[in-house]
């Protein structure tokens, strides 16, 4: 089968995730790759801005620790804060996740993992759960991410339903430091894409920091005009 | 797009046969790589056994290859590779970069038979 094929494949079943999600579409690509002895500390952080959007000024930290179960697996656990008016700042939830790399990087056409993610919003008692596919391949020099996730949201000031959410990234592998991309969002209420990078200091043999960053522009009428992200992550 | 077309485009990224691929062995011990240039082929898909003999865990690391991978001591780790375009990749064991280092040299289909022929 052909890269093409393969390729139109897979953009067919991502154009088939047709409901889309209440949440921020806008968050980390995740590649779907695990290491042995993986541990880590993760900072994330998001700022929307439109002036006259009720999401205006939105913005939303996430720190959390995560580690390697086992060869191909990896949990992690995050503290999520939020706020659009500086005096609503708080710590709206929790969340749990788990990464399962399902093929080793390059055994196939395309890398393959999956995502588990439970939240709690502590103050509006709803909940989301989240799964889906982690797909990457390699082109040379460059890297195809792709996200493609189901949502079931329920609670207090929800209904119950499922949802969808589609991220994608494309990489230059430029320099360690420097990996300059693309990053494209698909989600309720949401279309946008824009340029991003990500890089990698060791600081050590054992300790790296890795950074990431985006600027993600509306595709549509309905979405925010504006959303930038920034997430550290330091492994040890 | 019904739910049963979607499942068959999911499948269709799954390739039914996976093709042989040529294996090679790179074994790290006293945080040494061996051999330190391991000679592969070009434009072909293949697939190094690493064997730690250490006891202590060590990852492979290459920028260029695009390849992390942890080894635990006293155990192997498999690296698909390729098809990879002829030239010199070079890489080093994350936790003992000073000693374990060395590099992966792609040579091109027509000089790789001859090799193959001479050994």
């Amino acid at each position: 089968m052909s890269f093409n094929q393969q390729l139109r494949a897979l953009v067919l079943l991502l154009l088939s995730c047709n409901v889309m999600a209440d949440g921020r579409v806008v968050d980390k690509v995740y590649h779907p790759y695990v290491q042995p002895l993986e541990r880590e500390f993760e900072y994330r952080y998001l700022y929307q801005w439109q002036a006259n959007h009720p999401d205006n000024n939105a913005m939303a930290q996430q720190f959390g620790y995560g580690f390697s179960v086992a060869d191909n697996m990896a949990i992690s656990v995050n503290i999520l804060a939020e706020r659009i008016m500086p005096e609503d700042y708080r710590i709206a939830g929790y969340e749990a996740e788990l990464r399962w790399m399902l093929t080793e990087q390059g055994q196939y056409s395309w890398d393959w993992g999956l995502l588990f993610e439970l939240e709690r919003q502590k103050q509006t008692d709803n909940n989301e759960f989240t799964t889906g596919l982690l797909v990457e391949k390699e082109f040379e020099y460059t890297s195809l991410t792709v996200n493609a996730l189901l949502v079931y949201e329920w609670g207090k000031t929800i209904p119950a339903e499922w949802e969808s959410e589609f991220r994608l990234q494309y990489r230059y592998r430029y320099l360690p430091a420097l990996q300059p991309s693309v990053e494209i969002y698909s989600g309720e209420n949401y279309k946008g894409a824009g340029p991003g990078f990500m890089g990698v200091y060791k600081f050590s043999p054992t300790r790296q920091l890795k950074w990431e960053a985006a600027m993600v522009f509306a595709l549509d009428n309905s979405t925010i005009d504006r959303t930038f992200r920034f997430a550290l992550k330091y492994e040890f | 797009m019904t739910l049963q077309q979607a499942l068959a485009a999911l499948a269709l990224c799954i390739p039914l046969a996976v093709q042989a691929r040529q294996e090679f062995v790179l074994t790290l011990k006293d945080h040494l790589f061996s051999p330190a240039q391991l000679a592969v082929p070009a434009g072909q898909k293949i697939k190094i056994r690493l064997i730690n003999l250490d006891a202590a865990p060590e990852e492979f690391e290459s920028f260029p290859l695009n390849r992390e991978k942890v080894v635990l001591g006293n155990s192997e780790a498999i690296l698909y590779l390729g098809p990879l375009a002829a030239g010199e990749y070079p890489f080093f064991g994350d936790y003992h970069p000073d000693s374990a280092k060395g590099v992966l040299i792609a040579i091109p289909e027509a000089q790789w038979q001859q090799v193959q022929h001479v050994n």
